[in-house]
């Protein structure tokens, strides 16, 4: 099968395979995990009788395989448990029960999905209008004091962990020059102007570590297309630098961009933890990180799930832009 | 992962294989650029008060573990009493707030687990993405397919949960510094290996390569001979771009709390403690934060320069500036927030 | 930056603290807030009072909660047979009622208690509040869906031991009696005179039956107290009270209940709550914290800024920070080693460690150096302010190791209050002093939890901490201290492996006593012998220092809690 629904199909397959090797993966890690996991999920006074019994419960005394196997009927078919004083049903595809707060995981993810949409997002528009926008102007102005100058700046946007400038940031705008008010996550479906003013930091602390990438990946590939044949060809007949730089290389520039834009955000749904902690946002990353430290794997696993998920549907956009944009690339 | 330029030849891609003349053309062209010369002294230099750590603070007469109680100010949580945080009387650049234990000794003891972690990591990442790009680009179908998936669950893999994660597994006797590298080392080396998979493949089709199978070459000596040259450009590249990469890994485990521990310094370790004490004693954490900007940036244009050296067309080019297009998207290292390549930052290579 | 401090949830009393000084009325008489700004700084009715934490209220469930004196947050909503006294200081450790008139009449072994509730007692919809409820809310912490909490009740009252809960065993807990709707009569095993003490924690709250709905109880758990859940989110993460117009200050001695509304935030990063509370802006001017401590950089910060220091609130904590022997280990069966090892330890390093002289404070003794837990100064082996490295060696060419001594200190490797890298570092530096060299062992927090208590698998030198349960020196020794409570088979916290008869015989005659000061002398008197055995060696007592917003007012500050009280606080 060829063209774009192979290309689908095979994706597809692909990424159901991954996904499920990756839960795998993390089963059998956290099966070597230290940590007396009922314990964790009981309390800390509470009494062997009482431990055993959440052991029970949780299934933690069963085989690594039997555990897994619970885990993809309760994918497929949902999980019937106990509330106490009745029964709830957990639906299709359902990832389990946190160990902690017996809350479904699925519950936790839609909570905090929007969140780090919503952080990562607005990030991309950042570092794509800064990346691609300094590497523009550094193309054009090669050689230049400007060029240099925003060289340096996205260099040290790469060389400062995000914790450094997120917390400096933070100090010198909200709490020294009182420019804005200490960010504190609002959604966006309760107040969208709210929701924007107090993601401005984050975005711009998230945003200054990813720029500089952008900035050298447009400089480069848009030098690469200046010094084409048919580039040289339009200078030729004349056509004005201004065009040749904004149209033409620019242009060949856009895939890579694109390509490597897909994977970024992708990636940085989970993988923006750092920032996360550092604002008090309520999203995957830092739920994740509370969730290995305590051993807590529906959460752990159903996390990652969604992690991989989105890194993988970016892959493929990523390959479909690519090919979109330059057309020798086939779809394969 | 990409097949997706399975059938991509980029024009504008250089893959002339440098031979002995070659070698002596690219010292010639890394010599003509100022910048990276300038790099490459800089890091040279890193390197060498790195391994010279002890001599140097043996200069100082200080040492990085030593307590130093009256230095500090205990009823103001400890901070370092004096001005420039303590600085002078044998302490060049003043001492640690809560221990009164001397920063530079920190700082340049620190610059060997930093710089050593992250160039051995490197190291892991750039052999294994490298033997598995080219084992999946030369091998058969079904190889392909195999190791592209590994490589695909590799980078599906958060970065920072698999670290804690195998941080805890791992018995602690283990020597803490080894096992981060080795952590860091096995997690991220996915994006190396689909660019070097992808620049084999194209290598595969020229010309030179297809005359050297038909001379009858095994597919080992073809990949030594013919491959691995044309791949130096992309690969040391990348690892120019990896070591300060590797760098903020373990500065963000180090925040996470289980990086090196204690009394181990390290940078990442000295950041995450500094950078609450921002207002009080901000030199505890701009002079980590200082040694830490100027070792990315040396490192950044020298992996600049050295890929500029490499390719010849690159000569039109200045000096900032990433590879040919099939690799352009790859060597823009794009990172999540901790700085790293993982969970599939990389351009479909 | 990261306190991510897990906090203890055995957070136990507080002592005499200096306190910024609070008056006790609603509207009217001064208070001595140390502000001193111009206008009427009288506690008024009104506003929004804004909590930020790090730590969520997770769990907030009055089955499930592990709190001491039934929770800052939580003691809003639920209110218990008795309570904390709501005063600053050594006041603030003593038990009062809350739900009932009195704090409870004993039999005359202490076996039986007896609660009259008072009357005119409602829910947040208006239901009266009756001694069922109250039997009803401790039977259904019992279950195993709502596990948590202490252990307390299972061991106390008679034939609890086996019980499931009112969700699997219909017959209920015989143990507790309610003969009519405000009259509850407890069983115990065996005499404990520190009945009322227990009797403030969460889970004797009432919770009406036929709104019970197990798990789900705690997304909007029916409240007793002067605020209820309107609003609780991700867990805890985001709680919002409301006030409870069906309580009033007639039917509640102790809790002001000033704020309208009070917005619970967790989540939040340590250094960047203390940022906030210094800048004050906006709605932070209202906000206090109830987890988030000073940490020793943001102190520095703080103790230069007399604005801001006005605004510290000062709390001594109960709770002590120790080494730890487990003498089945060699060389710590040795106790002339152990001695040798508290002569020198320098613990003012230890202190600087824990973030300097005004956040932690060198003990010498177990019980936290506060009167109600009848604390005995003493100092078996006094290593003086850096250690006593002479004695030390002294000690240890004695017991056979003249040329030093190699041992292995094992600690958590996560940074919390106690930040155990750090202190763990500190020792291993002065010990050095004494020719003895210290490996550390650093395991994750959890692969910590479970070695430091579990008998098999325990370190013969570790770092540890305890808190008590309620200011006392019951709950602070016994489990540390008493043989019989040795766990074989599960988490054990009698470290020591100590099983002394003459001190658990002494400790079952201290809980025969109803008349607490008495009890308080003799568990002072005890914790001195046990000094004597050198099974731990105490470092430190935290000191607690927490900001407050510009606008809040009336902060009272106890000895049980050592944190400012929300229930006092004002917004107006």
């Amino acid at each position: 099968m060829s063209g774009f629904g192979g290309f689908v199909l095979r994706r597809t397959v692909g990424a159901l395979v991954t996904l499920l090797a990756i839960s795998v993966i993390i089963y059998v890690v956290f099966y070597v995990t230290p940590g007396n996991v009922a314990q964790i999920s009981c309390g800390p006074r509470c009494s062997p009788a009482q431990v055993h019994q959440v052991a029970q419960q949780l299934h933690l005394d069963d085989p690594l395989y039997q555990r897994y196997w619970h885990f993809l009927e309760g994918l497929f078919a949902g999980q019937d448990y106990s509330t106490g004083t009745s029964v709830a049903h957990c639906p299709a595809p359902c990832l389990g029960l946190s160990y902690q707060s017996d809350r479904q995981v699925t519950d936790i993810i839609l909570t905090k999905l929007p969140v780090s949409l919503s952080l990562v997002s607005g990030a991309m528009v950042i570092w794509l209008v800064l990346g691609v926008g300094t590497g523009v102007l550094s193309a054009w102005r090669r050689g230049r004091f400007t060029e240099r100058a925003l060289t340096a700046v996205t260099l040290a946007g790469t060389a400062t962990p995000v914790f450094v400038i997120g917390l400096v940031l933070m100090i010198v705008v909200c709490g020294e020059l009182r420019l804005l008010p200490f960010p504190q996550y609002v959604k966006f479906t309760d107040d969208p102007e709210q929701w924007a003013w107090n993601l401005l930091l984050p975005w711009l602390s998230l945003a200054l570590i990813e720029a500089a990438a952008f900035a050298r990946l447009t400089r480069a590939a848009m030098l690469e297309t200046l010094a084409e044949d048919h580039v040289r060809t339009f200078r030729a007949y004349g056509v004005s630098e201004r065009s040749v730089v904004g149209r033409h290389a620019l242009r060949g520039a856009l895939a890579p961009v694109i390509a490597l834009n897909a994977n970024n955000f992708g990636g940085a749904v989970g993988g923006a933890v750092l920032t996360e902690t550092l604002f008090g946002l309520p999203g995957i990353g830092q739920e994740l990180v509370h969730a290995v430290k305590v051993v807590d794997l529906p959460v752990v696993v159903g996390m990652v799930l969604v992690i991989g998920f989105f890194v993988v549907i970016a892959n493929a956009v990523a390959d479909v832009l690519y090919a979109v944009a330059d057309r020798r690339v086939v779809l394969a | 992962m990409s097949e997706a330029l399975v059938a991509t030849q980029a024009p504008g891609t250089d893959t002339t294989v440098p031979g002995a003349s070659g070698a002596r053309q690219f010292w010639r062209r890394l010599r003509a650029q100022r910048a990276a010369l300038v790099a490459a002294a800089v890091v040279a230099l890193l390197v060498l008060v790195a391994l010279a750590a002890p001599l140097l603070t043996a200069l100082e007469g200080q040492d990085p573990t030593t307590y130093h109680p009256s230095l500090i100010d205990s009823a103001r949580g400890g901070v370092p009493i004096g001005s420039f945080g303590g600085a002078g009387g044998g302490h060049w650049l003043g001492v640690e707030p809560q221990t009164g234990r001397d920063l530079f000794a920190r700082l340049v003891y620190g610059a060997r687990v930093s710089l050593g972690v992250a160039l051995a990591a490197t190291a892991i990442q750039v052999t294994l993405g490298v033997l598995i790009g080219v084992a999946s680009a030369l091998g058969s179908r079904l190889v392909d397919q195999l190791l592209s998936r590994i490589t695909d669950i590799i980078i599906a893999l958060p970065l920072m949960i698999m670290a804690l994660a195998l941080l805890a597994i791992v018995p602690t006797s283990f020597p803490r510094p080894v096992l981060v590298t080795f952590v860091i080392g096995l997690i991220a080396w996915g994006n190396i290996a689909k660019i070097t998979r992808a620049q084999t493949l194209t290598l595969k089709g020229l010309d030179h390569v297809a005359a050297a199978r038909l001379s009858g070459w095994g597919t080992w000596r073809i990949a030594r001979r013919e491959l691995l040259p044309g791949l130096a450009a992309p690969v040391i590249t990348y690892a120019a771009l990896l070591v300060p990469i590797n760098i903020s890994i373990e500065a963000a485990l180090s925040f996470l709390g289980v990086g090196v521990k204690p009394p181990t310094p390290s940078w990442g370790q000295m950041l995450t403690a500094a950078d609450v004490w921002y207002q009080a004693a901000p030199q505890y954490l701009l002079l980590p934060a200082g040694a830490l900007f100027v070792t990315v940036v040396a490192l950044t244009v020298l992996g600049d320069g050295v890929r500029t050296a490499l390719d010849p067309r690159a000569a039109s080019r200045l000096r900032v500036g990433t590879g040919a297009k099939g690799e352009g998207r790859a060597a823009g290292a794009a990172k999540g927030d901790d700085g790293t390549p993982g969970a599939g930052k990389e351009g479909a290579a | 930056m990261r306190q991510p401090s897990v906090i203890a949830r055995r957070v136990a009393a507080a002592s005499v603290s200096l306190v910024v000084a609070a008056g006790a009325a609603a509207c009217g008489p001064k208070d001595n807030d140390a502000k001193g700004s111009a206008g009427d700084s009288a506690p008024h009715k009104g506003g929004t009072l804004t909590v930020l934490n790090s730590n969520p209220q997770q769990d907030f469930d009055p089955a499930r909660l592990y709190t001491s004196g039934g929770g800052n947050v939580p003691s809003l909503v639920f209110r218990t047979l008795t309570t904390r006294n709501r005063e600053n200081g050594a006041a603030g450790a003593e038990v009062v009622p809350d739900l009932a008139t009195d704090t409870g009449r004993p039999s005359k072994d202490a076996t039986v208690w007896t609660y009259t509730l008072r009357k005119g007692l409602k829910y947040e919809d208006g239901t009266p509040i009756t001694s069922a409820d109250i039997k009803y809310g401790i039977e259904r912490s019992f279950a195993p869906e709502l596990s948590g909490g202490a252990p307390y009740l299972r061991d106390w009252l008679v034939g609890a031991a086996g019980y499931q809960g009112p969700y699997k065993d219909k017959k209920g807990l015989s143990a507790i009696e309610t003969p009519d709707e405000r009259t509850i009569v407890f069983h115990l095993n065996k005499p404990e005179g520190e009945f009322p003490y227990l009797a403030t924690q969460t889970q004797f709250a009432p919770v009406p039956k036929a709104k019970d709905t197990g798990t789900k109880y705690e997304e909007h758990p029916v409240s007793s107290g002067p605020y209820k859940v309107v609003g609780n989110e991700n867990d805890g993460e985001h709680l919002v009270l409301k006030r409870n117009t069906y309580w009033s200050t007639a039917v509640d001695a102790e809790r002001k209940a000033y704020p309208d509304t009070i917005d619970v935030r967790s989540g939040l990063d340590s250094s960047v709550i203390n940022q906030r509370l210094s800048a004050s802006q906006g709605a932070d001017a209202a906000a206090v914290t109830t987890d988030t401590n000073l940490g020793p950089a943001e102190l520095a910060k703080v103790t230069g800024d007399k604005e801001l220091a006005a605004r510290v609130g000062t709390g001594h904590f109960g709770y002590t920070n120790y080494i730890a022997f487990n003498p089945k280990v060699k060389p710590f069966d040795d106790p002339k080693v152990r001695r040798a090892i508290s002569y020198a330890v320098d613990r003012s390093s230890v202190v600087n460690a824990a973030g300097g002289s005004a956040l932690a404070e060198p003990a010498t003794t177990f019980l936290p150096d506060q009167k109600s837990f009848g604390h005995t100064p003493y100092d078996p082996f006094p290593a003086g302010r850096s250690g006593n490295a002479a004695k030390a060696r002294e000690l240890l060419a004695q017991a056979g190791h003249r040329n030093g001594l190699t041992v292995t200190l094992t600690h958590s490797n996560s940074k919390d209050f106690e930040t155990s890298p750090e202190i763990a570092t500190a020792i291993q530096d002065a010990l050095k002093k004494a020719g003895i060299t210290v490996k550390l062992q650093g395991l994750e927090e959890n692969d910590y939890s479970d070695k430091i208590h579990d008998v098999k698998t325990e370190p013969g030198f570790f770092l540890a901490h305890w808190g008590a349960d309620w200011p006392s020196g019951g709950p602070f020794l016994a489990p540390i201290f008493d043989g019989r409570q040795i766990v074989k088979d599960g988490a054990n916290f009698n470290t020591g492996l100590l099983d002394d008869k003459s001190v658990n015989d002494e400790i079952d005659a201290i809980n025969k006593l109803t008349d607490l000061d008495a009890a308080a002398e003799r568990w002072g008197a005890l914790d001195k012998k046990i000094g004597e055995q050198a099974l731990v060696v105490p470092l430190f007592h935290p000191v607690y220092k927490r900001l407050y917003g510009e606008d809040v007012r009336n902060i009272v500050i106890s000895d049980w809690t050592g944190v400012l009280d929300i229930s006092q606080v004002a917004v107006k």
